[in-house]
């Protein structure tokens, strides 16, 4: 059963920490399926505020591809792979990639979906497929160079080295450093920060941002005065700002 | 007419746009941003500046954002025409011909952040303390800061400034490369001006055909903006025959 291979490893307080295998004998396509399930059905859930993707120090989805692929089922993979990287894009909820060990390849193209990455100094980062012949599929290329650069990017995947955490925080790979071994609790210690946010900016921040990337200033800036106005009609504007001059905390609902 | 909220004045060919709100922090309230508006049009008429210096020194802010006491009662319709005012003003910066330097002396949060993301260059003080807090508003920016933001620092810790609500220091801002130098509070102020004048030395036609094509390059392919760059150069060059060979 494909769920088996992407579990919940803990549910509290809104926070879901999805349980990433390490490595798995499963292949890519059955890999990728299972975590779209249990991504999506946490997506789908009110009473989750933000998901962690996380694995042990094992590594963060190792996996084989199969060399047999035909061209087909190849393009199938990654057009599958991809539907995978935007539905997690679009889950409307902060959702950070914990990583303990190595993140490699599909893990490497999982993480770049998330928000963003955290990571521990045990970690390490790069796209290890070139020695095989592969290139990243799930939308790698086009979101590690959009992070990284150009240059970077051509640099990971023509030598397919791995990098050290250290060094994925150098060049903004990473958002944050932590010490070996303290990756997810420090993870889940922001995510619970983010989470007394207002939902609804986060929301509608996080689309605007998706959104704006890739289009000019002008039209960016256009969609994100119509969201901004947005906002004024909703509850936890007024919230928000009351709690603010109040000097309260405030109660956020989400709309 | 004169300014209220903020004071001009014009030195070794460099233009210093003051916010002096009168409060501990400036606020980018209406009027504040309508006087930017009209105290960047008269430094960019004014021949004598070749270069201008936006900053809140010596108070204790650059910016603290927009003035949340005016925004609480906004409608959804006021909140647009503000966003469209706020993004008037930035557009103007963007579209001076002149180097705009943002010199941020403290708190610079909000749209406070997104004002300094419109210039061309941030100079940061020690004491800096840069976020924008709206998710702990209930908002998003509506100063182009969703596109400018992950511009600068990427959609990855665009997406975490802006979702935690944090603020982050001098250090961690230059970091993430938010703000290009960083000076310890007492020698600020003379490296700004410094900076400033440096590049207030340049002739104005190759400093303002720069920032045009290097604004242009974030919006359009490679091969258009290098059609641009070498039609400006032509220009450009032509009018400096004394120019030494490069």
């Amino acid at each position: 059963m494909p769920e088996k291979l992407c579990t919940i490893q803990s549910r509290s307080n809104g926070i879901a920490v999805v349980a990433i295998p390490g490595s798995s004998d499963a292949s890519a396509r059955e890999l990728l399926e299972a975590i779209r399930r249990q991504t999506s059905a946490l997506a789908g859930k009110d009473d989750i505020n933000g998901l962690i993707l996380t694995s042990s120090a094992s590594g963060f989805c190792r996996c084989l591809i199969e060399c047999s692929t035909s061209v087909r089922d190849a393009g199938e993979l990654s057009s599958f792979g991809q539907q995978l990287t935007f539905s997690l894009e679009k889950t409307g909820k902060p959702c950070i990639a914990a990583i303990e060990g190595e993140c490699s390849g599909l893990g490497l193209e999982i993480a770049l979906a998330c928000d963003f990455i955290v990571a521990s100094e045990a970690a390490h980062f790069g796209f290890t497929g070139i020695a095989a012949g592969l290139i990243p599929f799930c939308g790698g290329s086009q979101r590690l160079s959009r992070l990284v650069g150009k240059s970077k990017t051509k640099e990971l995947i023509y030598s397919g080295d791995l990098v050290n955490a250290a060094e994925a925080h150098r060049i903004g790979l990473i958002n944050r450093l932590y010490p070996e071994g303290h990756a997810l609790a420090e993870t889940v210690k922001l995510i619970e920060h983010i989470c007394t946010r207002s939902p609804s900016a986060i929301r509608i921040g996080g689309e605007i941002v998706n959104a704006g990337y890739d289009i000019d200033l002008q039209t960016a800036c256009m969609l994100e005065r119509d969201a901004f106005a947005l906002c004024f009609a909703s509850f936890d504007q007024q919230e928000g700002m009351q709690a603010f001059l109040d000097k309260r905390t405030p109660q956020f609902k989400g709309e | 007419m004169p300014f209220k909220k903020l004071r001009i004045e014009i030195m070794n060919r460099v233009g210093y746009i003051l916010l002096v709100s009168g409060s501990r922090f400036n606020k980018l309230s209406i009027t504040t941003i309508r006087e930017l508006k009209r105290a960047f049009a008269q430094l960019e008429d004014d021949a004598t500046a070749h270069a201008i210096v936006l900053s809140g020194y010596p108070g204790e802010s650059f910016a603290a954002g927009a003035d949340i006491g005016q925004m609480v009662h906004f409608s959804p319709h006021e909140a647009l025409h503000f966003a469209e005012l706020g993004q008037s003003l930035f557009d103007q910066i963007e579209s001076c011909a002149k180097p705009v330097i943002a010199a941020l002396n403290g708190i610079t949060m909000g749209g406070g952040c997104d004002l300094s993301m419109s210039c061309d260059i941030r100079l940061a003080s020690e004491s800096l303390r840069i976020g924008h807090s709206g998710a702990k508003l209930g908002i998003i920016t509506g100063f182009c800061g969703t596109h400018k933001l992950p511009q600068i620092v990427g959609k990855n810790l665009a997406r975490e400034i802006f979702m935690t609500s944090e603020i982050y220091t001098a250090a961690e801002a230059l970091r993430m490369e938010l703000v290009d130098r960083v000076y310890h509070d007492n020698e600020f102020w003379q490296g700004v001006t410094a900076f400033a004048e440096r590049i207030a030395s340049h002739p104005l036609t190759a400093l303002s055909a720069a920032k045009r094509l290097i604004n242009a390059a974030e919006d359009i392919d490679l091969r258009s903006g290098c059609l641009l760059e070498r039609e400006t150069a032509t220009h450009i060059n032509v009018m400096q025959p004394l120019a030494p060979m490069i």
